[in-house]
């Protein structure tokens, strides 16, 4: 167990980077500062398998490798099931002796896009939680299928524009609520969930280190702002995501074995969801006045599962 | 001796500017081997000590991605490494707590560093790719007062 | 450790015994499976070794057969060694990830245990399933019975893990007809079994953690070709392995093995190429044939139907006048795949055989032996007046109007 120190970000920095540049994500994009953040959070070796999209299309290309760790990639919908085999193969070998260095520390890792988590690889990821391996699943939530230019997935949410939920003369958008994957995750009993954000560093960076750290599979779902689909100059990515924190539209909160539901950040101003719908084109639409009934819906759906949120955490159930 | 520190295997190539091999060359199992040889403990290695392999994008370069590109202004900056934790491209170098520069290989001009900067006036702008880093430095803003609110 | 097991000289196993057996003396480290008639017993059996001690690995009871052959690329990506068994609709919940898995090279074996597939749904035997492999990159080899689904176990580890080789490999054998069939099995002891196979020799494994490795990179039109050559190469060149891995298993248990079977060819007139069970229906056919008729009646059964033993083929085939070649799956507005290969194979040689096609035991029809009779005599007619005096594709033990299709443009 070894632990990189982030009392600060002086500190913090001193770590040696093994996630390398010259990858192929676009200018700006969060996947790569999330990325960043889990493998420098810790000073372990590492087994991570990626699922198809952004970040894999972007970062092992033949004759390329951005990883300075174990790392694979097999399909869309089966990161899970890699990094089980692998944490399966770890058990099997350590205790029959076989591995090069027994003792050295490791911890295994999967990243996977929202539609590679809650969409395609969704039973693959229940399967593996269910079977209790010892594994961190990171999903980096930028809401579409990003890689395959910008269509609808089940974490999209409500009122945004994609290529196969358009915005148009008769329609705002996507008409459906985004499904709430931590609380599924949740549901799994698995030891350790939570919802974080890249602009939030130091919570970000512990909850990784929480979730590394425990035994069993742990499942973190990250806000990543796409530069791209999302609509918005690159240079405020950590900007927007500011935005989605503080309007509650991506609250920061773990839940711990099941049912623990502890808030990590409250915002000091909370501010209204406008302000983050109108810094991105996706949302251009809905200031149209025929759909202002879909911001209130938005505003009155964060503001219910804050309360929500909040309850849960006083109840301490 | 490239940029802010001497490591050779920076940046070498542009990509796409590598040997096409034949079917006979190409990698076993299309398996990158991050590395020449043996690293033990990566996490312990500073990256210009590691024996960086050909597959390893380290040694590529995007900077022709750049249309503008960040400038780092030395005497302003209190390194807080807030453009450290936020670069996407892994391209703010940082030894000993010290920001010590660009690493413009790697650096795909996005400007988030810049945002994130909390210095005044900030430590890191950007400026045309073209532009030479002294007529920058050289251009650099007077502290702003506070807009009163 | 595991605790041996004490076996008998003869057991009396059927095919999904006597591949779990294999796979428990093989020490696997990670098997990953999930259940599907007629595949489950192994499976099944599996988990009772592992319930009584006999097994160190680890046993992954996953959510799907594409969760199992997941699962089985990133252990195997971890340097152990892997096994999981299939058939049918689970085996084509896992062509997506049959494909990764030779590209990647990873030395996984999967036992299938062919089934048809639906629809109709239907849990007996055909090989649709082994068909809907054959351009997936990996090893297929065919038992023909229990003894078989033992020893080519044993030999499917020892051939894809080979360093020259390095691709995964397929074990199959009919649902049914040798998968729940018991019969005599002559197994080696545990210690025995283990050093033919040998130790497993990890490749660029995920767990060395003093040399970083990526798995599964992205190639587009510049680099993929390449690499699916290379592999295609790696495929091909596998005989040599094959040959050598069944030459070293005879000299172990005087059990011989080739990658095409031929029965009574030396003087045959007229053949049937097929595959599985149906090629002992079809050997006891020639040998009645023979000795009633006296009609000089061979059979030839691949036994590696991947690599296809092109040459072998050729070779065995040259002094035939007719051939039957069989195929039990449908085709579906082609001919047979295995009447095609044979046809390829015999039409670059200047003997060039009449050659025909027969569709027949599809989900599990009985193939009799009045079945293998009628092909083999039809083989002579033809052979006597030295043209295809019958459709070149018929339906052998099908219902209705009789079925066929194409006729022969070749006149005497
Ligand atoms: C089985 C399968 N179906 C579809 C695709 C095409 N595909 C590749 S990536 C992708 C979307 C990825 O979206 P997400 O998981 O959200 O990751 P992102 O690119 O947004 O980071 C799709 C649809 C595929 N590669 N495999
Ligand atoms: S499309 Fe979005 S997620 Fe994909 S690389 Fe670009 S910014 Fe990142
Ligand atoms: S411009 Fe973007 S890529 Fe370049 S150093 Fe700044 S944050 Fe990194
Ligand atoms: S963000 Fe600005 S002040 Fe902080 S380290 Fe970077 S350049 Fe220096
Ligand atoms: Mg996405």
């Amino acid at each position: 167990m070894a632990i990189t120190s982030i009392k600060n970000l002086k500190e913090f920095s001193t770590v040696n980077e093994r996630f390398e540049g010259a990858h192929l994500l676009c200018p700006g994009c969060a996947h790569s500062m999330i990325v960043r953040e889990l493998m420098n959070a810790t000073d372990d070796n590492l087994v991570i398998s990626s699922a198809t999209g952004c970040l894999e299309v972007c970062t092992a290309v033949y004759p390329y490798t951005s990883w300075d760790t174990s790392w694979i990639h097999i399909g869309f919908e089966n990161a899970a099931s890699a990094v089980s085999g692998a944490e399966a193969m770890y058990k099997a070998r350590k205790r029959k002796g076989t591995l090069k260095d027994p003792d050295a520390p490791v911890k295994f890792v999967a990243f996977g896009g929202d539609g590679a988590t809650y969409d395609i690889g969704f039973q693959w990821l229940s399967g593996a939680v269910e079977r209790g391996h010892d594994f961190t699943y990171i999903c980096l939530d930028n809401e579409n299928y990003a890689n395959t230019g910008g269509q609808r997935s089940s974490a999209t949410p409500v009122g945004a524009h994609t290529t196969t939920a358009q915005a148009g003369r008769v329609s705002y958008g996507k008409k459906q609520k985004k499904k709430d994957m931590v609380a599924i995750m949740a549901a799994h009993g698995a030891p350790y969930v939570a919802q974080l954000a890249p602009n939030k560093w130091k919570i970000m960076a512990k909850g990784f280190q929480k979730a590394l750290e425990t035994e069993g599979p742990c499942f973190i779902n990250t806000v990543s702002a796409c530069t791209t689909e999302w609509k918005f100059d690159p240079k405020d990515t950590i900007h927007i995501t500011d935005l989605a924190t503080d309007t509650l539209m991506f609250p920061i909160y773990e839940i711990i074995d099941g049912h623990e539901l502890n808030i990590l950040y409250r915002p000091k101003n909370i501010i209204p969801v406008e302000e983050y719908l109108a810094a991105q084109g996706r949302y251009k639409h809905l200031f149209k006045p025929e759909n202002k009934h879909v911001i209130e819906r938005i505003q009155k759906e964060i503001d219910e599962k804050w309360e929500y949120l909040q309850r849960r955490e006083e109840s301490r159930v | 001796m490239k940029g802010v520190l001497p490591t050779d295997r920076r940046g070498v190539r542009e990509l796409g500017a590598e040997d096409l091999v034949g079917w006979d060359e190409v990698t076993h199992g299309v398996v990158l081997n991050s590395f020449d040889g043996i690293v033990e403990d990566v996490a312990q290695v500073a990256p210009e000590e590691r024996p960086y392999s050909d597959f390893n994008s380290y040694t590529a370069t995007v900077a022709s991605w750049r249309v503008i590109k960040p400038v780092y202004n030395r005497d302003i900056c209190i390194d807080c490494q807030n453009c450290w934790v936020w670069c996407p491209d892994t391209s703010i170098i940082s030894r000993d707590k010290q920001m010590l520069g660009i690493d413009y290989d790697h650096c795909k001009g996005c400007g988030v560093c810049v945002e994130v900067c909390p210095t005044n006036p900030k430590s890191l702008l950007m400026f045309a790719e073209a532009q030479e880093p002294e007529d920058a430095l050289a251009k650099w803003p007077e502290k702003k007062k506070k807009e009163k609110k | 450790m595991a605790d041996k097991m004490e076996l008998n000289e003869v057991e009396v196993w059927d095919g999904n015994y006597a591949a779990a057996q294999a796979l428990r003396q093989a020490q696997i480290d990670v098997v990953a499976a999930y259940p599907i008639t007629p595949s489950t017993p192994i499976v099944e059996t599996y988990g009772a070794f592992v319930a009584n001690g006999y097994i160190d690995g680890e046993y992954v009871m996953v959510e799907s057969e594409h969760g199992a052959m997941s699962t089985c690329v990133g252990a195997a990506a971890s340097g152990g060694r892997v096994a999981t068994a299939t058939s049918s609709q689970g085996f084509m919940l896992m062509v997506e990830v049959l494909y990764q898995a030779s590209g990647m090279r990873l030395p996984i074996i999967l036992n299938v245990v062919n089934r048809a597939i639906a629809s109709p749904l239907n849990v007996r035997g055909d090989h649709g399933d082994m068909y809907a492999g054959r351009d997936s990159g990996w090893v297929q080899l065919d038992a023909f019975n229990a003894q078989e689904a033992y020893d080519l176990n044993l030999c499917a580890f020892k051939i894809a893990e080979d360093v020259n080789v390095r691709l995964p490999a397929m074990v199959h054998q009919d649902g049914f007809l040798t998968s729940h069939t018991a019969q005599n099995v002559s197994p080696l002891s545990d210690d025995e079994a283990y050093e033919f196979i040998g130790d497993y020799k990890a490749i660029d494994e995920m767990l060395d953690f003093s040399k970083a490795v990526t798995y599964g990179a992205q190639t587009e039109e510049d680099w993929h070709y390449e690499h699916k050559a290379k592999q295609h190469r790696a495929l091909m060149d596998s005989y040599v392995v094959i040959d050598r891995v069944f030459a070293e298993f005879k000299e172990k248990t005087g059990r011989e093995y080739k990658r095409v079977e031929s029965y009574m060819m030396e003087d045959a007139e007229v053949a049937i190429v097929a595959l599985g069970s149906t090629v002992e229906t079809a050997i006891q056919a020639a040998e009645e044939l023979r000795e009633n008729e006296g009609l000089k009646a061979g059979v030839v059964a691949p036994r590696c139907f991947r690599p296809f033993p092109f040459e072998d083929i050729q070779e065995v085939l040259k002094d035939v006048k007719a051939v039957a070649v069989l195929d039990r799956s449908c085709p579906m507005g082609a001919m047979g795949a295995l009447f095609n290969e044979v046809s390829a194979s015999m039409y670059t040689t200047t003997s060039r055989p009449i050659i025909t096609n027969f569709i027949y035991g599809l989900g599990g029809r009985d193939f009799s032996l009045e079945d293998a009779k009628h092909i083999f005599r039809e083989q002579k007619g033809h052979a006597d007046v030295g043209y295809i005096t019958t459709q070149i594709q018929q339906f052998s033990g099908l219902r209705g109007p009789k079925l066929g299709f194409f006729e022969s443009k070749r006149s005497k």
